[in-house]
């Protein structure tokens, strides 16, 4: 039985702990009395994928079984998650791959012939075709993507939009034209973290910019408290009332997985254990890993992280009516990741990976950094957030200026443009946001290259809205002052700098609360 | 209403006179206009001057009058315009001197080439013809006309000793060296000519500028003959000079231009004044007056900035310094008291006779006065000051041509070095240690002579008249040059003076805040259709080069085994490739794309659009970028001109209206030749593009941009009236700060991967 998370509180036998800043991590000691939140080890895989697989298609939860809804002659589209999750990408065979196998069986024993799948990536980069091979499969991919059925969204083809109609709170919902017009629409999801799944996929995964901007704005990312609790999250509301909308046009059939905390392959396992538990061979690995890091070219390390493939394991698999759905997989999503803690502090401190769900195979860049912080580590509460209202937040990474032309051109302007003049989310959105999301060099780039739509930067901004709007102050460890000074934060050399500079907002001796991921986790904050 | 003062001598003796100036518009001639105007009122003033330009002499007055030194007169005589109308302007200039009003009384010569090494035939010109012209319209005049004739001090040349106030003691045979020295242009010019020297010319500079064009080279080539002319032509001058006794080419026709006034003295009143080295004023208008930089200016300031380890002086020489108000004052004080026809009189106006001041102590003056204000060089505090030991010129001489090697040297290794941000850099260091070099090279040349001249000035003419004046005048038209305290005029008055402007702009310079390298002004938006913006692909738009490319569109094609061949065949042609690059790019470009042989247009096409375009997107410059689209914003033509060939552009169609590549010539079949379909577009053949293609279209080329990275867009550039070098080659970027061109560095990111083969990972 793998042991449920806790909070530490740091004394003098504790020894250093690992925080992770991007492409590498130090050894931090903590100031005694600390609080480190550590996730829940891992939970057991389930032993039959195929199995647990085939029991939800044919068991689902409120719904009739996936057989039942397929018939000759129907249009069937499957709609799955694109790369940003899971994080980092799973090692193959992926969970999407496996379900969807599944699927494409069933529908070819009913004799089903009209099937085409599309990457829910909305507004996120178009995937390369190893990209998409990779989720799929080889099998999948060869039937499929060669003859033009296996292919990415694209929001800006206004020839396969179909504007389904507005909610009762008139918000428009526009959606990818093959799925809207399908007889039966399933959707493949991975539900890495709490905020993925339900409403989030279809209406979100498939949309248009016309229908994201109702929710992915200044205002009610503000006011979503937080993103992992859809209850209290005005961007999830929003896109519950277009899933309750679509639900009365379209047949979904909604398949949600879980998965475990099996985040870093060997060596790297040690990053997953208590440091005062690590063995004789933990230690060996760490230093070798630090040794490593220390001497590799930027290029190297860069790989070293980013061919990293995780070994995840599935904890559950859900399959029917999307909410009927999504109510289980959270349920599961919070026996892997739920931390309970009691109380806010005054500082928390938070260590950002190399990895967020926009760079992969790719550079985390500032903007990137920023939203991996203060919006998704931030954010990973419910109930309160772990840092008090007016408290302040300490992260680690290098935040250097360092960008992906090709993924991501629209943010090094908006870093080099908008960010220059105000960092404010509701000035940049009201004075840049619309210039930038019909710009027809970032559509021609997200249309036809590998870019991020040139309104995504202005979304990571609005990620990090409610953190900036909560705290009062915001120091990044180690970082370049120049490009966190752009961003509108300081930057420190040490913790001690941090605290110090912090001492102005939260006093000389604040309590101190560690996020001690990855992997994943949610803090339950009483 | 009180009585009329009564009008000290000099200025009754001088009322209703009527005195005509010539070099009005010198450092001399302002001050002396200032004190007639202001100290002998009732004296009427004409003056010789040049219209410059559009502007004309008349004007230039009035100019001249509008300067602070003339508000106060200019206030009492109602205004600077009513002030003009006081003064007679004759419009003319000494190469063609006009006819004088018949009214004058007296003329007082100041202009003349204060260059101390002006080209031979300038010097004769200015300094003698235009002094036996000026005579001739004096004496039409008539003889009664007091002549006083400007000179110098130094037309004593490399004499030892005492100099007399008298002509100067030689044999020369003035006629036979003006009659020399004026054909000596057009024999230089002719010499230059010759097709050894034409020949030198243009082999260095088809070596420096080959890469450019033949034409640019060619361009280069005239401007050099140019400079050689005037060089010459000053070594002809000094060389001269120095054979029959002076120290330079001014001194030798100033000495030259004597002997013609001491012919014309015979039948008329002539005086000659000599003033030594001429330098901010003591007293009138204000302490410390000066226009322009002087003399010893450059070195000053150039001390004061730590820039001049070693003069080669004689500690013990005496430097003659005189301040400006008492040389005008000794002008006004000899005008007010003309000899007898046939007698002219010599007047110094001088210190070395009975104040010296010794260059040692000219040292430490100055070097107290920087001690006690420095300047702040570059943001990084007081500027070191050297410790000058006085080696001796041999010594200095030694170190700098040590200096000049060693800078040789390392240009020659610069240019030639592999272009890197670190070489720019350190051809930029080159390049302002070069100007030093140049500087001390030309003011050590020039002023060595001056520091190590062991002559005393005798005054006695000067002081003797001084002693005549009424007390009264003594004060008004003060020129004892035994009064000036040098402690006190350096480092309290002199100094002070010469130094404050730069300091002004030193200011001025750290409040601008001086902007990074790689600021740009913003697009300027509007005459939509009528402006373009040029872009350079490789190098400018994205780090590539054509052999980069043509490997990664030729490894697609393989596989494994013979990828590593093609790469390691490509490397073995490199050395070859790097010399065609030096010479000729658009021969290099012709070897490169004779590999393309064999392939098929459209498989290139179709593995640009599959594979190329994520690593050329990825590799372009985000700044770039940027300002292709702010010129589209901006309602601007967009063109990309590139030596690349087409296929590899086409992920940049969308940015621009007009993408010039080139075209491989294919056969029936649809496979390249390995030939282009046209020449390739580098160098000249751009520029010519570009006026053709801006004809056709209506555009404005003067008002439009042009972007480019290396020596060979130079005609790119030069096309356009907004230049933009981009990461520039140390050719470029020696261009592009000499003609003041913005200098930018767009990088591509840096997180790029430089692989060769970009699809590698896809397959």
């Amino acid at each position: 039985m793998s042991r449920p998370g806790f909070v530490l509180e740091v004394d003098d036998r504790t020894p250093p702990l690992v925080v992770h800043e991007g492409e590498g991590f130090r050894l931090e000691s903590f100031p005694l009395g600390t609080r480190v939140v550590y996730p829940p080890e891992t939970l057991p895989a389930l032993p039959d994928v195929e199995a647990a697989i085939s029991e939800a298609l044919l068991n689902p939860v409120d719904s009739e079984p996936l057989p039942a809804l397929l018939r000759p002659g129907m249009r069937l589209t499957i709609a799955f998650d694109d790369l940003s999750i899971p994080l980092p990408p799973m090692r193959a065979p992926d969970i999407r791959q496996r379900v969807i196998e599944a699927v494409l069986t069933m529908a070819a024993d009913a004799g089903v012939d009209d099937v085409e799948l599309v990457a829910a990536n909305a507004l996120h980069r178009r995937m390369t075709a190893d990209e998409i091979k990779h989720i799929v499969g080889e099998r999948v991919f060869r039937s499929f993507f060669p003859q033009g059925l296996l292919y990415n969204h694209d929001a800006e083809d206004r020839q396969n939009l179909t504007h389904v109609g507005l909610t009762d709170q008139g918000e428009d919902v526009e959606i990818n034209k093959r799925a809207a017009e399908s007889d039966l629409l399933v959707y493949v999801n991975v539900n890495l973290v709490a905020m993925d799944g339900g409403h989030k996929s279809v209406p979100i995964g498939l949309a248009s910019y016309r229908s994201l901007r109702h929710h992915h704005n200044a205002k009610t990312m503000i006011a979503s408290h937080s993103f992992m609790d859809h209850t209290r999250s005005h961007l999830h509301h929003s896109a519950w009332r277009m899933g309750r909308m679509l639900s009365e046009h379209l047949k979904i059939f909604q398949i949600e997985t879980t998965l475990n905390n099996e985040v870093f392959p060997e060596p790297y396992g040690f990053l997953m254990k208590r440091e005062w538990e690590w063995s004789i061979r933990d230690q060996a690995s760490m230093l070798a890993v630090r040794r490593g890091l220390s001497v590799a070219p930027a290029r190297v390390k860069h790989r070293m992280f980013h061919d990293l493939r995780a070994p995840y394991g599935l904890t559950g698999i859900h399959a029917g009516e999307t909410e009927a759905v999504h109510e289980r997989t959270i349920q599961a999503v919070h026996r892997q990741q739920l931390v309970e803690v009691q109380g806010q502090s005054d500082v928390l401190v938070m260590g950002i990976p190399y990895l967020g769900p926009y760079n992969v195979n790719s550079t985390m860049n500032p903007i990137l950094a920023t939203c991996m912080g203060l919006g998704y580590y931030f954010n990973s509460y419910r109930g309160q957030p772990m840092v008090r209202r007016g408290g302040a937040v300490i992260l680690y990474h290098p935040v250097k200026a360092d960008f992906n032309q090709l993924h991501h051109p629209s943010y090094v302007d908006f870093y080099d443009e908008v960010l220059a003049e105000s960092t404010d989310p509701l000035v940049v959105e009201e004075k840049y946001e619309q210039q930038y999301a019909t710009d027809p060099w970032y559509v021609h780039l997200y249309r036809t290259s590998h870019a991020y739509h040139g309104v995504h930067p202005f979304y990571m901004w609005y990620w990090a809205a409610h953190a900036m709007d909560h705290v009062d102050d915001v120091i990044w460890v180690g970082a370049d002052p120049k490009s966190v000074r752009r961003l509108g934060f300081r930057a420190a050399s040490t913790l001690t700098d941090a605290l110090e500079m912090a001492s102005s907002t939260v006093g000389p001796d604040p309590s101190i609360s560690y996020l001690h991921n990855p992997p994943h986790l949610i803090t339950d904050v009483h | 209403m009180p009585d009329a003062p009564e009008l000290p001598r000099v200025a009754q003796r001088l009322a209703g006179t009527k005195v005509l100036i010539t070099g009005v518009t010198g450092f001399v001639g302002e001050a002396l206009l200032h004190l007639l105007l202001t100290r002998v009122p009732d004296v009427t003033v004409a003056v010789l001057v040049r219209p410059k330009e559009s502007v004309s002499g008349a004007a230039r007055i009035q100019q001249l009058l509008s300067k602070p030194i003339f508000a106060e007169v200019a206030e009492s005589a109602g205004g600077v315009e009513t002030l003009t109308q006081r003064i007679d302007v004759v419009e003319g200039d000494l190469h063609q001197v006009p006819a004088l009003p018949s009214d004058l009384d007296a003329v007082v010569h100041c202009a003349g080439d204060v260059s101390f090494d002006p080209p031979v035939d300038e010097g004769f010109r200015s300094n003698v013809v235009g002094t036996r012209d000026l005579l001739a319209r004096v004496a039409e005049v008539g003889a009664h006309v007091h002549y006083v004739h400007i000179s110098t001090a130094y037309v004593a040349g490399r004499r030892r000793g005492t100099a007399l106030e008298q002509p100067v003691d030689h044999s020369v045979d003035v006629e036979a060296e003006l009659s020399w020295g004026l054909a000596q242009r057009r024999d230089v010019e002719h010499r230059s000519r010759s097709a050894d020297l034409l020949d030198r010319l243009r082999t260095k500079a088809e070596r420096t500028h080959g890469r450019a064009g033949l034409l640019s080279a060619a361009a280069a080539a005239e401007e050099e003959r140019r400079s050689w002319v005037k060089d010459e032509l000053v070594r002809l001058g000094t060389e001269r000079a120095r054979s029959l006794g002076w120290t330079d080419c001014y001194t030798f026709t100033k000495a030259l231009g004597e002997r013609v006034v001491e012919s014309y003295a015979a039948g008329a009143p002539v005086s000659i004044v000599r003033p030594s080295i001429i330098e901010s004023a003591l007293v009138t208008p204000y302490p410390g007056w000066i226009e322009g930089f002087k003399m010893a200016e450059p070195i000053i300031l150039a001390y004061g900035r730590g820039e001049l380890p070693e003069f080669p002086a004689s500690p013990d020489s005496t430097v003659d310094i005189v301040p400006v108000d008492h040389v005008v004052a000794a002008i006004v004080a000899v005008l007010a008291n003309p000899p007898e026809p046939g007698n002219p009189v010599w007047y110094h106006v001088s210190s070395s006779a009975r104040n010296p001041l010794s260059f040692r102590r000219l040292y430490a003056t100055v070097r107290g006065y920087f001690d006690q204000h420095p300047f702040e060089v570059g943001g990084r505090g007081a500027a070191r000051l050297p410790e000058w030991r006085f080696p001796g010129a041999q010594a200095v001489e030694r170190l700098l041509v040590t200096s000049e090697r060693a800078h040789r040297a390392a240009d020659y290794l610069v240019t030639h070095a592999p272009r890197a941000d670190r070489t720019r850099d350190i051809a930029r260091r080159l390049d302002r240690q070069q100007r030093r070099l140049e500087f001390l090279r030309r003011y050590l040349g020039l002023y060595q002579e001056y520091a190590q001249a062991e002559l005393r000035f005798s005054d006695q003419n000067t002081r003797a008249l001084f002693e005549r004046l009424d007390p009264d005048d003594r004060a008004t038209f003060a020129f004892d040059t035994a009064v000036t305290d040098w402690d006190h005029y350096l480092a309290e008055v002199h100094c002070p003076a010469v130094t404050e402007p730069v300091r002004q702009f030193d200011e001025a310079r750290r409040a601008r805040k001086r902007p990074s390298s790689g600021h740009l002004d913003a697009v300027p938006s509007g005459g939509s259709g009528q402006v373009a913006a040029f872009f350079d692909m490789d190098g400018t738009m994205l780090s590539s080069n054509v052999i980069e490319s043509y490997l990664w569109l030729r490894l697609q094609e393989l596989d494994g085994g013979d990828r590593v061949a093609e790469i390691g065949r490509m490397a073995a042609r490199l050395p070859g490739l790097v010399r065609a690059e030096r010479r000729e790019r658009s021969g290099f470009l012709r070897a490169v794309y004779r590999e393309y042989e064999g392939s098929r247009l459209d498989d290139l096409d179709a593995i640009a659009d599959e594979m190329l375009t994520s690593h050329v997107l990825s590799k372009l410059a985000p700044e770039a970028v940027r300002r292709v689209r702010e010129h589209r914003a901006a309602g601007h033509r967009t063109v990309l001109i590139t030596g690349a060939i087409r296929p590899l552009t086409r992920p940049l169609l969308p940015l621009f209206d007009h993408v010039e590549a080139a075209d491989l010539a294919v056969d029936d079949d649809g496979i390249c030749t390995g030939f282009l379909a046209a020449a390739p577009l580098v160098g000249e053949s751009r520029a010519s593009w570009m006026r053709h293609w801006a004809a056709e279209n209506g555009v404005d080329l003067a008002g439009s941009s042009g972007y480019a990275d290396s020596h060979s867009d130079l005609p790119l550039l030069q096309a356009v009236g907004k230049p933009v070098a981009v990461r520039p080659d140390v050719a470029l970027y020696r261009h592009a700060t000499k003609n003041r061109w913005p200098i930018l560095d767009w990088n591509s990111p840096p997180t790029t991967s430089r692989t060769l083969n970009p699809a590698g990972a896809m397959r």
